[in-house]
């Protein structure tokens, strides 16, 4: 069966910070409900084949979020307390900076102030073409 | 997982062929549980590195221990090596050199080779002879793992072989040092060592030139790079910050390798009123490229 996750291990970013995003991003979307048991490390580690010591600590990086729970010899499960609700913020942070770096890049190669908003409300046009969706924000 | 006795421990290992300085005061620590990946250009030293660890080759000077140990023949029980070249009894069948290793090793686990066989699609009953070059390294391959090896060194495991079984292999090496195995690894391949390796050390003439963990050498490893209306100023000021490594400029293009994330570089830079800079990260193809000196074809026509 497919792996929920996939990581670019070519990339510059490190496979951990790619994973623990893309968990709390799933997380966050519900793609992974409370309680829900996630793969072993071992499991996780051999479908995306990648090494098991950075599965690991992806594992306890989420743990110390509160993201995910692990219990001795039942594995690592989504937790049912505030797990959403840390992921979600975690997602809102990723967006976060994807807008951040968006904005630095328009400022690195010249675009001004007015151009560079001008560019966001075409994006939040084609994105959000609800007038309301605007309006509102997130609910 | 990491005990403080690292599993095989390499010290100023040295090794000379006539002329020829083929290792030159290499030390490395291997952790328990790891898997470690050497990289290096043809001639780095890899091979011989091996054969010096094993006691295939008489070092120079400089020793290997294995858990805290010398090499002694017990270890051979529970540690498996593939070299590069690997030499099958080619009059023999796939099955009969099952039975030998099935009568060499203690440790042989039968229905795990015969896993391995199917994996890797080998016909038992074909001579060794008449298998590809892939194949017998995946025969190799077969050999090496059926025994559960504690330690397993696989010198470039996955040449010749297709695409998915090289993905057998990783996964192989990802279980087995998922159970607890110690492995090392050479490669051509820098996609593979950047997948399935926890450290990798880079070797060229030689030498060692970086070694550390994939994940951590990929955070602190960076290139700025900015632009200018017109040529790029003078650096010198930076050349001496102790995060700058390489300088390349190419006309109103400079790049920077830094240490550390590059924010206070590119800080500085955004300061000598360039038109755009930015903070690139760096894969290990890039960091492997850097680290053995191979400057873009741009830089060298601007020196």
């Amino acid at each position: 069966m497919p792996s929920v996750f996939t990581v670019d291990p070519h990339s510059g970013v490190p496979m951990y910070l790619q994973l623990i995003e893309q968990v709390k991003r799933s997380v966050a979307l519900g793609v992974l409900a409370p309680g829900e048991q996630l793969p072993t490390v071992k499991q996780l580690a051999l479908d995306l084949t990648i090494n098991a010591n950075t599965v690991a600590r992806v594992y306890r990086e989420l743990e110390r979020d509160g993201v995910i729970e692990t219990s001795p010899g039942r594995g690592s499960f989504v937790r049912d307390n505030g797990g959403v609700g840390r992921a979600t913020r975690a997602a809102d942070d990723v967006a976060a900076s994807a807008i951040d770096n968006a904005v630095r890049e328009a400022k690195s190669i010249g675009i001004d102030a007015a151009q560079t908003a001008a560019l966001f409300k075409r994006a939040l046009a084609r994105w959000y073409p609800e007038p309301n969706d605007v309006k509102d924000g997130r609910s | 997982m990491t005990e403080s006795t690292p599993a095989i421990s390499i010290d100023r290992l040295t090794k000379r062929y006539g002329q020829t300085l083929a290792v030159a005061g290499l030390s490395l620590a291997i952790p328990q549980g790891s898997i470690f990946g050497l990289l290096g250009t043809n001639g780095a030293g890899k091979t011989t590195t091996f054969k010096c660890m094993l006691g295939l080759a008489r070092p120079t000077s400089g020793s290997t221990s294995f858990e805290g140990s010398p090499l002694t023949p017990p270890l051979f029980e529970r540690l498996s090596y593939v070299p590069e070249k690997c030499a099958l009894y080619e009059w023999m069948t796939g099955a009969q050199l099952l039975e030998m290793q099935r009568r060499s090793f203690r440790r042989y686990d039968e229905k795990r080779a015969n896993d391995l066989m199917d994996l890797f699609a080998l016909d038992r009953k074909k001579k060794l002879g008449k298998y590809s070059k892939g194949q017998q390294t995946a025969m190799a391959l077969v050999l090496a793992f059926s025994i559960h090896p504690e330690i397993l060194v696989l010198d470039e495991p996955a040449a010749g072989l297709d695409p998915v079984h090289q993905r057998h292999v990783l996964d192989l090496m990802i279980g087995e040092s998922a159970g607890g195995a110690t492995v090392v690894f050479s490669s051509h391949q820098i996609g593979q060592v950047e997948r399935a390796a926890e450290r990798v050390a880079i070797m060229h003439r030689g030498t060692l030139r970086l070694a550390g963990e994939v994940e951590q050498l990929k955070s602190d490893l960076k290139v700025v790079e900015a632009t200018f209306d017109d040529e790029a100023p003078s650096l010198n000021g930076l050349s001496t910050e102790p995060s700058v490594g390489q300088i390349q400029r190419a006309g109103r293009l400079v790049r920077i390798y830094v240490k550390g994330n590059g924010d206070e570089i590119a800080r500085k830079i955004g300061d000598m009123r360039p038109r755009s800079v930015r903070i690139l990260d760096q894969n290990l193809e890039d960091i492997f490229l850097t680290t053995v000196g191979s400057p873009s074809p741009a830089a060298v026509s601007e020196r």
